[in-house]
């Protein structure tokens, strides 16, 4: 069945996107039309079904709002976390005539400016109250024209503008809403874009849609020469609620695509009358902050502000004084306001002489539709209307409309301004050649190389994740190691009285990092063990929830196939939470976390941020070795329990295969322990740990941590004998004591030293 | 005047960023005659201006640990009594000047005629107006009445109300504290099309011999100016239902409390409990 017989019948009389009166494919349309007519519509399920994978990706941030915890280490409870949804692409992309594209392109601009101008005289000489354009009650009503968004200098209130356009069922083009608050949407039409330009089959591809990358660049450009004047190399940043933010996931990608660092409110401090980011030397001051964080939220200190102590204190005040750029300004929120809409046309006559080249769309106007393509049963395109977002970026007397966009599909009976049915249509400009404008190098101001700095909270994430994956894997593998020893001889639990059953126990607590507890009495064995089994399983779980949330919030430091590694393992959370731990699940967990493990050494530059990544690993690691041994081999146990329970700290600390290779004999306690302890050339024991550290702490010149991991690496040469007393090999717990008290200081230090700096803005309030 | 803001931290905090209105401004009654800001720990950073109305804003940062923060204004003021007015003109034709006003004047009232968060338009402000508003009635009797009937028909209760609370619950549970019953007051007034300021001040402590203590002294109080065309801006406090107010040293003005609040802060550490005592002295020197 080709796409051609699908029969799409728009309803006559009603404008159609793809069709014309006489049902014939429309000019721009008409290279889509004959690919989509030539292959079958199975094609084009498939195609969607790879969109999906390849957004849910990206969109590990979506996922993340879904985990089942209480809180986080931030302290976020998950009520207050939004749920948002992946929403999907559609593989038929919504196609413009360039003529038509450049009508609505000089209306976006022309509105820009009409916005610009209005911000401009509304806090300043109020030209339109004084002349009775607009009611001064009205004005100084909306909460969105901000009080303290006083007199400015000479700088844009608008960098970057979004305006929703809808055409209506005659086919005219009406304005929907205007964005200049935070505008959203710019980084989603550039992630779709590059996720449908990967899965289209070959026909649709080439059907000559005008490219869309080089606005990320356009922005860059247009931030870079907003910055306040005389910064000769200004740093920009991009300011975001974080991850708890429904949009979290464009701020992220496209932060990646401007090469910013992604920044929360507590990221950055006004001082001495400049802003800062807080890095992990120090503070390095801020020239432009790309804001996406709106202006409710943006400063706690000034009236109106919703949301406690988010924000940054003080940030409003210095972009007032000029010492650093908001784009866009604050208080320009007020301009998007559906109050103020009905005034523009008069507005717009006033203060520039225009008259506003598209009217608002009035309610109730029946829309145009076009076709959106239904894989669900029997495939089919429908006619839907949907609402074209465009983006433009301001750079000085230059203003850039991206040629493409977004469209969001509007289900029955949405509101053109609240889209719900979750579908969106990349937007194709076609017929206008290659894009010719030259680029404006003069606004090209060099933009500081950020390489080596990393601010303090990406730092504290990345060590937060390095733990948890490390320990996600610990208690993978034990679990694993126990399930199979006990699946291949269920006989092994009355082993030696029972010896082998109360060594994996102790194992499985120290997997979990929980303390030793003795197994309970007068419960046969295989309860307890398989309940300790059920624990570690559930441990895997939380450890993969804390995983996934801290990668998220530093989603930018991560590649690409990091992020698909991230996407796997946070569904792997669900299914063991939802279901029984199974083999076969651990296994593929496993796998996954090694991907990690091996994406962090090999596709992570060596800068700051993966030292911390990596340091959180060696840490946890060690006191992984330490925790396992102790538990496993600290008992003096029967010579028949010893060798499978050497067979499972062995394993679990995946050394089995290299003791097989090197000692090709029965497990004999001395060599188990010098593998796992003392060679340092196992990538898993002790000493290799140890050696890491020592390099981590040389690299960071941290001398505190110098010291503890020498300590610690003295303590760990003591040679340990077989002396027993009252059951406990004590030569070794001796040496694992005395080896964990630095690595646990170690820990301790880590943080007050690198990442203890107090950031929870609190309102105070005053009578 | 002086006026005393400490703020106590269970534990340090690492920055602090407070921005103040506790600088009186001149007015036609009152002149502004010397002004002492005392901050301890001293600021790392001040800067002094005006806000949108016109009144004078301090905002300083402390960027060291400190427990506590200490704010104390002393303030000497030259204040003459307001005089009492009286005026022909309907309230009516107030509120049409004000709704038809042009140029400079449209600019200047336009903030007074908002309904803004704190003081929205309520159907229930009818119980208040309707009366009061009656055709052809003086702006003054008009708001003189607003005044009683806020006065009688109201409890002044400290510690039920806070600068959070809605307006309707004020309006429904019929008590508050001063803040409260400005706001009434001045959503009452926008709402039949008076411009109104939301004022900000403090009131003499102890009453000269013979007259008795007024409510509202142990705290920054507040009340409310109509417009009233001509005769300029008229002061009341139905506090108190005094007008003009006596005894009254204004602070600043604007749209409703958020826009004059005494002292906005926001400090960053490591959270916990904060507690925060205020005490204002107003004495007169002759």
């Amino acid at each position: 069945m080709t796409l051609a017989s699908l029969a799409y019948a728009p309803v006559p009389g009603r404008f159609d996107e793809l069709l014309d009166t006489d049902g014939e494919p429309r000019a721009a349309w008409r290279a889509v039309a004959r690919a989509l007519g030539s292959f079958d519509a199975s094609v084009l399920v498939d195609r969607q079904g790879q969109a999906d994978r390849l957004l849910a990706a990206e969109g590990t941030g979506h996922l993340v709002h879904e985990l089942a915890l209480a809180t986080d280490r931030h302290g976020h409870t998950a009520a207050a976390r939004a749920v948002s949804h992946p929403w999907r692409l559609d593989p038929i992309p919504f196609v413009l005539d360039n003529n038509e594209f450049t009508l609505l392109a000089d209306a976006a601009v022309q509105r820009m400016q009409v916005l610009e101008a209005v911000l401009v005289d509304c806090y300043g000489p109020r030209r339109l109250v004084a002349d009775g354009v607009l009611p001064g009650a009205l004005l100084h009503s909306l909460a969105a024209h901000r009080s303290a968004a006083g007199e400015r200098g000479h700088r844009p209130w608008l960098v970057h503008y979004s305006v929703d356009v809808a055409r209506d069922s005659l086919g005219h083009w009406h304005v929907v809403q205007d964005q200049t608050d935070a505008p959203a949407g710019l980084g989603y039409s550039l992630l779709n874009r590059s996720v449908l330009a990967r899965v289209l089959p070959d026909g649709l591809r080439i059907a000559g849609a005008a490219a869309v990358h080089d606005h990320a660049d356009t922005l860059r450009r247009a931030l870079i020469a907003a910055a306040p004047s005389g910064r000769t190399s200004p740093r920009s940043v991009v300011l975001t609620a974080g991850p708890a933010d429904p949009t979290y996931i464009e701020h992220s990608y496209l932060a990646t695509r401007l090469g910013l660092h992604l920044v929360e409110g507590a990221d950055l401090v006004m001082r001495a009358g400049r802003l800062w980011l807080r890095v992990l030397d120090g503070l390095e001051p801020i020239d432009v902050v790309y804001r996406r964080l709106d202006d409710a939220h943006l400063d706690p200190l000034e009236p109106g502000h919703l949301g406690g102590g988010g924000g940054v204190p003080g940030i409003v005040w210095g972009a007032r004084d000029g010492s650093v750029t908001l784009a866009n300004s604050y208080g320009s929120g007020f301009a998007e306001h559906p109050l103020l809409r009905p005034y523009l046309p008069a507005a717009a006559m006033h203060l520039c002489g225009t008259t506003l080249t598209l009217p608002a769309l009035a309610d109730g106007t029946e829309l145009a539709t076009s076709p959106v393509f239904d894989g669900s049963g029997t495939p089919s395109l429908v006619g839907r209307p949907a609402v074209v977002r465009m983006q433009v970026a301001r750079t000085g007397d230059e203003y850039a409309v991206m040629r493409g966009g977004a469209a969001r599909v509007l289900a029955p009976g949405d509101h053109p301004s609240h889209p719900t049915a979750q579908i969106v249509k990349d937007v194709w400009v076609v017929g206008g050649g290659v894009a010719s404008r030259p680029v404006s190098l003069a606004a090209g101001l060099p933009q500081v190389d950020f390489g080596g700095s990393v601010p303090k909270r990406v730092a504290d994430s990345l060590y937060w994740l390095g733990r948890a994956a490390e320990r996600a894997e610990v208690a993978a593998q034990a679990a694993r190691v126990v399930a199979t020893q006990l699946q291949q001889d269920p006989m092994v639990l009355s082993l030696a009285d029972g010896a082998w059953a109360i060594g994996v126990h102790a194992l499985l607590r120290a997997a979990q990092g929980a303390s030793f507890a003795p197994p309970p009495a007068g419960v046969p064995a295989a309860e307890w063990v398989s309940a300790e089994l059920g624990s570690t399983g559930a441990a895997v779980a939380v450890q993969l929830a804390t995983l996934v949330q801290e990668a998220t919030s530093v989603r930018e430091y991560l590649s690409a196939t990091t992020g698909r590694v991230l996407q796997r393992l946070a569904v792997a959370h669900t299914h063991l939470v939802e279901s029984t731990i199974s083999a076969d699940e651990l296994d593929r967990v496993l796998v996954d976390l090694a991907a990690l493990s091996g994406l962090s050494m090999e596709s992570t530059v060596r800068g700051p941020a993966w030292r911390f990544l990596d340091l959180g690993r060696r840490i946890e690691r060690t006191l992984a070795v330490l925790g396992s041994v102790e538990a496993a081999l600290g008992l003096a146990v029967p010579p028949l329990a010893l060798q499978p329970l050497a067979d499972a700290v062995l394993s679990a600390n995946e050394s089995l295969v290299a003791y097989r290779r090197r000692y090709r004999s029965d497990v004999e306690l001395d060599a188990v322990l010098e593998l796992l302890l003392h060679d340092d050339s196992n990538p898993r024991s002790l000493a290799y740990q140890l050696d890491r550290l020592r390099e981590h702490a040389a690299g960071l010149a941290w001398a505190e941590g110098s010291a503890l991991v020498q300590s610690a690496s003295l303590l760990s040469l003591a040679t340990v004998d077989g002396t027993v007393v009252n059951g406990r090999r004590v030569q070794l717990d001796s040496l694992i004591l005395s080896v964990r008290a630095p690595m646990l200081q170690l820990a301790n230090e880590l943080v007050q030293r690198w990442f203890a700096d107090p950031v929870n803005p609190t309102l105070m309030r005053g009578l | 005047m002086s006026h005393r803001t400490e703020y106590r931290y269970a534990q340090p905090m690492a920055d602090g960023f407070t921005a103040t209105h506790l600088t009186p401004r001149d007015t036609p009654w009152q002149h502004v005659v010397s002004v002492a800001l005392h901050v301890d720990p001293r600021p790392d950073e001040l800067d002094e201006s005006f806000d949108q109305f016109g009144n004078p804003v301090t905002r300083f940062a402390v960027h060291r640990p400190h427990a506590a923060l200490l704010v104390e204004s002393t303030i000497v003021v030259d204040v003459q009594p307001a005089p009492v007015v009286s005026s022909t003109s309907s309230w009516s034709d107030i509120a049409a000047e004000a709704s038809s006003a042009r140029g400079d004047l449209a600019v200047e009232l336009g903030p007074y005629l908002a309904h803004t968060a704190q003081t929205p338009q309520l159907d229930s402000l009818a119980d208040l107006t309707d009366a009061e508003f009656t055709p052809g009635r003086s702006i003054v009797e008009a708001v003189s009445g607003l005044c009683a009937r806020i006065y009688y028909g109201f409890r002044f209760e400290p510690g039920i109300t806070d600068v959070t609370t809605p307006l309707a619950s004020v309006l429904s549970e019929r008590h508050g504290v001063c803040q409260d019953f400005a706001h009434v007051s001045v959503a009452a007034l926008r709402r039949v099309g008076i411009p109104a300021r939301y004022v900000s001040g403090y009131i003499e402590t102890h009453p000269p011999e013979g007259e008795p203590k007024l409510v509202g002294v142990d705290a920054s109080h507040a009340w409310c100016s109509a417009w009233a065309g001509e005769l300029g801006w008229l002061d009341f406090d139905p506090t108190n239902n005094q007008m003009p107010p006596l005894r009254h040293v204004t602070v600043g003005w604007g749209r409703d409390y958020d826009d004059v609040a005494p002292v906005r802060g926001v400090v960053i550490g490591p959270g916990g409990d904060q507690s925060l005592t205020v005490s204002v002295d107003v004495a007169a020197l002759d």
